[in-house]
């Protein structure tokens, strides 16, 4: 068993007296992939606020990266929303860069990194574009070679493929895994999309609305590496059946 | 390059058009030479005149210049201020109002009484007149910054400074442009009623209030054009700045492969 890269211990928040996340515990395996699915207004994003360090949770509990504390803190996780977030005065390698401008001065090594992955996983000719140039899923792409050259222990990314079409957030979703599968790094990944979850992840927690709390954990062993076609296989039919009865039970309740 | 053509080319033409209307009003309605010229005797009373019109030109865009260059400084200041200070924001903003409602023209009089018949006050004026759009632009700009981007550079641990230079400034160009362009449109303006009210002899308001108590009408319609032609320039040139610092307004693609990129960029 290998240590705990997230430990999220007993957290909640209440806003103006509404408890919007009842405690809740959970951990992340260092170089695992772990989806948190839940409905809207489960209190996910809360969390995912909580984790990275931009909202204060109510007293009480605890979150550990690499077992130190990191509550009300920054700059220990990559962060990535369903937003890009990519500036539009800056070209692709310079927004693959920002974090570092954000924080210190861009070395040359800095930019060969960026140059590097960019053109591994598929973006060398856009390199001098600017964002305004490139579809949808390029920009996702951009936004998470910026995540990954920050060089954080763990990615928290938050419903990164929501505002995408079907058939571009299948290619992200292969693109993604096959990005994660070479650089081998923790994430984190929230979505509402039971499939995208299972395709995806090591591991489901499954959250219901107001309060929001983890309602189970479900281990996903379909093999590695994954194509297409698992979406198709029976452990991947049953998998989702039961994540699909879990909400809806709780939904209708 | 067939681009760059259409785009002066067309401006003439309304330009011309503007002045085929002038031309065809005058000898369609029999307007007399001493009330309008045609636009040509205008043009040729500027020309004619040009030996003497030529330093007072210089010294109207000169107070144009200056004033716009302290009142754009100064907007930029207060913009970010304001916004950064809630507090400085409630104390300043009627201020602000106030100080545009306050008439130019009643403004520059006390404004000679205190600063003297030199170039001083003029360029306040301009000042006065352009630091407003600005302020109003840049405070708008910075209190609509997207939230999620300033977050992403918390999480980061981005400083204020960094996130200031990085993220809020060059994402409020376009309002800080605008806001630099409307100055830009007013400067002129505000210099000639400066001048107007506070020059003793040598400017190009005074030397237009000569030709009309003279009578010579082509050299106030000509005079008038200058000044236009003196704002128009202003304007572009600022335009013509924000083109060059937004490239990616125009562009997909940056222009150069920069191998070694200079220290700017820190």
């Amino acid at each position: 068993m290998s240590s705990a890269l997230l430990d999220v211990d007993a957290i909640a928040k209440t806003f103006a007296g509404t408890t919007v996340l009842a405690p809740t515990s959970l951990r992340v395996e260092e170089g695992s992939f772990v989806s948190i699915v839940g409905p809207s207004g489960c209190g996910k994003s809360t969390l995912f606020n909580i984790i990275a360090g931009l909202l204060v949770p109510d007293s009480g509990g605890d979150v550990r990266v690499s077992g130190s504390s990191v509550l009300g803190l920054s700059g220990h996780v990559g962060y990535m929303l369903q937003k890009d977030l990519l500036v539009p005065w800056r070209t692709v390698e310079d927004n693959i860069t920002m974090v570092a401008r954000l924080t210190r001065r861009v070395s040359d090594d800095d930019r060969r990194e960026a140059r590097d992955i960019a053109t591994r996983y598929g973006l060398g000719e856009f390199l001098n574009h600017y964002p305004k140039a490139l579809s949808g899923g390029m920009r996702q792409r951009v936004a998470f070679m910026r995540t990954l050259v920050a060089h954080q222990p763990l990615l928290l990314l938050d419903e990164p493929f929501g505002a995408l079409d079907a058939q571009t957030r299948l290619e992200m979703q292969s693109w993604l895994l096959n990005v994660w599968r070479e650089t081998g790094r923790t994430v984190l990944f929230i979505t509402h999309d039971v499939d995208e979850s299972i395709f995806l992840s090591d591991r489901i927690l499954v959250m219901s609305p107001r309060p929001g709390r983890v309602v189970a954990d479900l281990p996903n062993t379909l093999a590695r590496p994954r194509e297409l076609d698992v979406l198709t296989d029976p452990q991947f039919i049953e998998l989702k059946s039961t994540i699909m009865h879990l909400l809806h039970s709780r939904e209708s309740a | 390059m067939k681009k760059t053509l259409r785009s002066v080319l067309i401006p003439l033409i309304s330009i011309g058009i503007v002045g085929l209307i002038w031309q065809l009003v005058i000898v369609g309605f029999h307007v007399q030479p001493y009330v309008a010229p045609k636009p040509w005797d205008a043009v040729m009373a500027v020309i004619q005149n040009w030996g003497l019109l030529w330093p007072l030109v210089l010294g109207t865009i000169r107070e144009t210049v200056y004033g716009f260059f302290f009142g754009a400084i100064l907007g930029v200041v207060l913009g970010v201020v304001m916004s950064k200070l809630e507090l400085i924001r409630r104390l300043v903003y009627p201020l602000l109002v106030l100080s545009q409602a306050v008439p130019i023209i009643a403004l520059a009089s006390p404004l000679v009484l205190i600063l003297g018949f030199s170039v001083t006050p003029k360029i306040v004026i301009v000042a006065w007149i352009v630091f407003f759009p600005v302020t109003v632009n840049v405070v708008d700009g910075l209190t609509h910054v997207d939230q999620d981007l300033l977050n992403l550079a918390r999480v980061y641990g981005a400083s204020s400074w960094r996130t200031f230079t990085q993220i809020e400034l060059p994402g409020i160009s376009t309002p800080l442009f605008s806001g630099l362009k409307i100055g830009a449109t007013y400067a002129v303006g505000g210099a000639i009623i400066a001048e107007l009210v506070g020059s003793t002899g040598s400017s190009l308001a005074f030397y237009q209030e000569h030709a009309s108590a003279n009578l010579q009408t082509p050299a106030v319609y000509g005079t008038t054009l200058v000044m236009t032609v003196i704002g128009i320039g202003w304007f572009l040139l600022v335009a013509g700045v924000e083109m060059l610092l937004t490239p990616w307004q125009r562009r997909n693609v940056a222009r150069r492969r920069r191998v070694a990129r200079p220290a700017a960029d820190q």
